[in-house]
C-alpha cells in the first residue's frame, strides 16, 4: 500500500511537472513565468490542506489526549510550515519578473507570511517546553489557533483591494483557459498526494521515535 | 464562590500587584514612548507617519505588559496555588483578561498622548479612535492573556511571545491604522471596524476554551 501511494504520488508529480514545462502554453502577459503557478497554487493548496489536518489532530489530541493525534498535528505543522514557505517563495520568484518587485505589501502575501510564522511558532513552542507533554499540548493549542488565519489568507484577496488576483476557479466559475487548467488540476492532485504521503511518512517517523 | 466574584478576584489581585509594583505600565509604556520617537525619528515625524506609530508603540507595548502578569506568578511561585484554587479556570482568564485590558488602556491613552504631541497628529476623530481603542483592547487583552499562559512554561518563552503575538494581533494593527487614518482625513472606514469585531469575537470565543486546557498542570 505504501509503495503504492509513493509510486503514485511520484508518477502524478512527473505528469504534472510534464505538463506544466511542455503541456502548458505560454501566457499571454505572464509568458514563461505562469509555469510558476503550477507550483505555487498546488503549494498554497497543499499549505491549508496540512494546516486543516493539523487544526483536526490538535484538536482532537487536546480533547482525547490520544499520542495518535499528536503524530499526525506535528506532521500537519511540520507540513503546513514548508508548504506556506514554499507558497512564498515562488510567489517571490514569480513577483519579480511580472510585478516587478520581489515583495509587495498585500494583504494576501502579508496573511501568508503569518500563516507560515504561526507554525514556525507551533514547533518552536513544542520543542522548547520544560516538558514534553506540555509540548504537545502547548503546540496543538497553536496549532488550533493558527488555523484561524487559513480564511484569512483565502478570502484575504476578497475582502481587501489587493495587488494579487483574485481566484480563478470558485463556485462562481472558472476563469482560466482550459490549456492552462489541466496542468493546474494535475499538479493540484499531485501536490495534495504528496502532502498525503508525507502527512504519513512524517506521523509514522514520529509514532517509530515515540517522541511528540 | 460566584463566577463574578472569582474574575473580580483575580483581576483585583493583578492590578493591585501592578499598582504596587508599576512593573507593567511603567517598563512596558518607556519601550513604548521610546518606539514612537524612532519610529518618528526614521519617519521624519510627519502627520501621515502619525497612526502607524501610534498602533506600532501600542502593540509592542502590550507585547511586554502583556506577559508581565504570567511571569510575575512564576517568579513567585503562585501560579500553581492559584489553579489549585476551586472553580473553573476560565474564570481565572477573565479575571486576567480585565486586568490586562485595563493596563492596555493605560497604556494605549498614554502613547496616544505622546503621538499627539510629538507628531503633532490632528485630534479630529477621537471618538472614532476611542472606540476602535476599546475595541482593539479588548481583543488584544484576551490574545495576550492567552499566549503569555501558553509560553509561561516554555523555555526562551519572552522571545517566543512576539513570535506569536505580533503575526496573531496584524488585524488589529491594520485595522487600528487605517480607522486612525481615516478619522483624521474623514474618509469612509470600509471593512476595518468589521476586522476588529471579527478579531475580538474569535479571540474571545477561543481564548477561554484554549486557556484551559494550556494552563493545565
Amino acid at each position: 500500500m505504501r509503495a503504492f501511494a509513493v509510486g503514485g504520488t511520484a508518477a502524478l508529480l512527473s505528469v504534472g511537472l510534464f505538463l506544466a514545462l511542455w503541456g502548458s502554453p505560454p501566457d499571454a502577459y505572464q509568458g514563461e513565468y505562469v509555469r510558476i503557478m503550477y507550483v505555487h497554487v498546488p503549494a498554497a493548496l497543499s499549505a491549508y490542506g496540512a494546516a486543516a489536518v493539523a487544526f483536526g489532530a490538535g484538536a482532537l489530541y487536546l480533547w482525547r489526549r490520544d499520542r495518535r493525534w499528536d503524530f499526525v498535528g506535528r506532521a500537519g505543522a511540520e507540513l503546513a510550515a514548508l508548504f506556506s514557505g514554499l507558497t512564498l517563495l515562488t510567489g517571490m520568484l514569480w513577483g519579480k519578473p511580472v510585478w516587478g518587485v520581489w515583495w509587495a505589501w498585500d494583504a494576501r502575501l502579508v496573511t501568508t507570511a503569518v500563516l507560515f510564522l504561526l507554525y514556525v511558532g507551533c514547533l518552536l513552542v513544542r520543542d522548547l517546553a520544560d516538558d514534553p507533554e506540555r509540548g504537545r499540548r502547548l503546540s496543538a493549542a497553536v496549532a488550533v489557533l493558527a488555523f484561524l488565519d487559513v480564511p484569512v489568507v483565502h478570502y484575504s484577496v476578497v475582502w481587501f483591494r489587493t495587488l494579487h488576483q483574485g481566484p480563478s476557479i470558485s463556485l462562481q466559475g472558472v476563469k482560466l483557459a482550459p490549456e492552462f487548467l489541466l496542468p493546474l488540476a494535475v499538479n493540484a492532485v499531485a501536490y495534495l498526494a504528496l502532502l498525503s504521503v508525507l502527512l504519513a511518512e512524517r506521523a509514522r517517523l514520529a509514532s517509530l521515535e515515540g517522541e511528540g | 464562590m460566584k463566577a463574578w466574584r472569582r474574575v473580580a478576584a483575580v483581576a483585583r489581585k493583578d492590578l493591585l500587584l501592578e499598582w504596587r509594583g508599576r512593573d507593567a505600565v511603567l517598563p512596558a509604556g518607556s519601550f513604548g514612548f521610546a518606539v514612537l520617537l524612532v519610529l518618528g525619528l526614521v519617519s521624519g515625524g510627519g502627520g501621515k507617519a502619525a497612526p502607524s506609530a501610534l498602533w506600532v508603540s501600542v502593540l509592542l507595548a502590550a507585547v511586554l505588559a502583556a506577559g508581565r502578569g504570567a511571569d510575575r506568578e512564576g517568579e513567585e511561585g503562585t501560579r500553581e496555588v492559584l489553579l489549585l484554587y476551586p472553580g473553573s479556570r476560565e474564570d481565572l482568564f477573565w479575571g486576567r483578561w480585565l486586568a490586562l485590558c485595563v493596563v492596555l488602556l493605560v497604556l494605549a491613552a498614554g502613547l496616544w498622548c505622546a503621538q499627539v504631541l510629538l507628531f503633532d497628529a490632528p485630534t479630529r476623530g477621537a471618538g472614532v479612535l476611542i472606540l476602535a481603542g476599546l475595541l482593539a483592547t479588548a481583543g488584544l487583552g484576551a490574545a495576550g492573556t492567552l499566549l503569555a499562559a501558553l509560553v509561561a512554561h516554555v523555555r526562551a518563552g519572552p522571545l517566543l511571545m512576539p513570535l506569536l503575538f505580533l503575526p496573531a494581533t496584524v488585524p488589529v494593527l491594520l485595522a487600528g491604522v487605517r480607522l486612525s487614518e481615516a478619522a483624521a482625513s474623514g474618509a469612509p472606514a470600509g471593512p476595518w471596524w468589521g476586522v476588529l469585531v471579527v478579531f475580538d469575537l474569535l479571540f474571545l470565543l477561543v481564548g477561554p476554551a484554549l486557556f484551559e486546557l494550556v494552563v493545565e498542570g
